[in-house]
């Protein structure tokens, strides 16, 4: 097997160092999809590559080459993979698939008690629920349908173009369904601890998503000061798929919103997803290596039984 | 500004306004309230809406109605029996069945209710009459 076995891994940590950084530059949406899918893209590379390099030792195991009919002798000779490489491999798959099977658990059992508070919130069947809690409040609950909250201190607070503004930015969140993005880029993270930066990344730019849509509904002051406004609340509310307005990071999303609209790059969308394609035809080169490695155990097998 | 809206947001910029005021509004009021450019049979139209789906109470106030949002647990109950005998179809036979399953107590309630001159005060019960 060659070198393209381990390139996945050293691409999955070269996106999660790379992507945030350049998903800034880019358009919220554009962002978004790019560190969502691309992120899971990356974590199913190194998933792969960590498979196939735990593969080589596991098939030494006794049972396993009987009945696959190969030569252990031959796969040990013939494999470049160092047994430790290998021992450490099976070792992280195991961990990483456990890390995996968590996440998924808990943000499965998340989005259940959000549909189960969004059918609940009053008043029933109106997009819009009020809390009666004097602390400016505001996050979209996924659901069906989805379900904008906003506190009574938050509408007592807000001008009406700001009232639009919010609600237009939660609103935004449900269309565009950003919990299901971040879940994506929870379960890359969980799958590979090198994504780790992911979900805070793609956090931030479904907020500048939906910030600028709430910029087409009115004007950007507006939705800077409305921003502003329940950002001064320390206790936004940031349990799981709920997405609080304002709770993440407003300094950056202020400044995104006062700059000029960013400009889908090529350069920056090639570079990603050039890392990605990189990967997957490693993934697949290697594969192909694994194969022909065991075609020549078998070979060794069947001539040892003659 | 712009006024770009989604078809279903209406409702929740009315709710909204309703809520940010600290009193009841007459339609003329929510329609400032929400933005001017929103005509008064629009606004009118919205809060009977929400009015009879009961995310509203209706006050009368001078000549026209003045309208204040609802929320407690009580008016939450309230919403929901109301969506349900709204899904039921035949509302003598649900209400019915409902009245036949009460306790004695609860039977006396009603009828005090019913019965009573003054009505009760508002949030307290659905919205159980619809615009005309």
């Amino acid at each position: 097997m060659h070198a393209s076995v381990y390139l996945p891994l050293f691409i999955a940590g070269l996106f999660g160092l790379t992507a945030p950084r350049l998903a800034l530059r880019l358009p919220p949406a554009a962002a978004t999809w790019l560190l969502s899918v691309g992120g899971l893209i990356a974590a199913a590379g190194a998933a792969a590559s960590l498979t196939l390099l735990g593969f080589t030792l596991v098939a030494q195991a006794q049972p396993l080459a009987e009945s696959g009919h190969w030569s252990i002798t031959a796969l040990r000779h013939e494999d470049p993979v160092l047994a430790p490489v290998a021992a450490a491999s099976i070792v992280a798959v195991l961990v990483l698939a456990v890390r995996f099977i968590t996440a998924g658990v808990r943000r499965a059992c998340a989005l259940l008690a959000a549909h189960r508070l969004a059918s609940g919130l009053p008043p029933v069947g109106q997009e819009l629920a009020v809390l009666d809690d004097p602390a400016p409040r505001a996050f979209a609950v996924p659901g069906r349908p989805g379900r904008i909250a906003m506190s009574t201190g938050l509408l007592r607070m807000l001008r009406r173009d700001q009232r639009r503004a919010v609600l237009a930015h939660e609103r935004s969140h449900l269309s565009h369904r950003h919990h299901l993005h971040q879940t994506a880029a929870v379960l890359a993270a969980a799958a590979n601890p090198l994504l780790y930066r992911l979900p805070a990344a793609v956090a931030l730019s479904v907020e500048r998503w939906a910030d600028e849509d709430a910029a087409v509904t009115c004007d950007r002051r507006s939705v800077v000061e409305a921003l502003t406004g329940i950002a001064t609340d320390t206790g936004a509310r940031r349990s799981g798929v709920i997405l609080a307005a304002g709770a993440n990071d407003v300094q950056r999303r202020v400044r995104a919103l006062q700059a000029p609209v960013a400009r889908l790059s090529i350069w920056r969308v090639a570079l990603l997803v050039g890392l990605l394609v990189v990967a997957v035809v490693a993934v697949r080169e290697a594969a192909q290596d694994t194969e022909r490695l065991f075609e020549l155990a078998q070979a060794a097998y069947r001539s040892a039984h003659r | 500004m712009q006024t770009r809206r989604p078809a279903g947001g209406l409702e929740s910029e009315v709710l909204a306004a309703l809520w940010a005021a600290d009193r009841p509004l007459t339609p003329g009021e929510v329609s400032d309230a929400v933005g001017g450019e929103l005509a008064y049979t629009t606004v009118q139209t919205i809060l009977t809406r929400l009015h009879r789906k009961g995310a509203v109470v209706r006050e009368q106030a001078g000549r026209a109605h003045a309208y204040r949002p609802v929320i407690d647990d009580a008016g939450l109950a309230a919403q929901r029996m109301r969506a349900m005998l709204d899904r039921g179809g035949d509302h003598a036979a649900v209400l019915t069945r409902f009245v036949g399953t009460l306790t004695p107590d609860d039977e006396a309630t009603l009828a005090k209710l019913l019965g009573a001159p003054a009505p009760a005060p508002p949030g307290d019960r659905p919205a159980d009459e619809v615009d005309s």
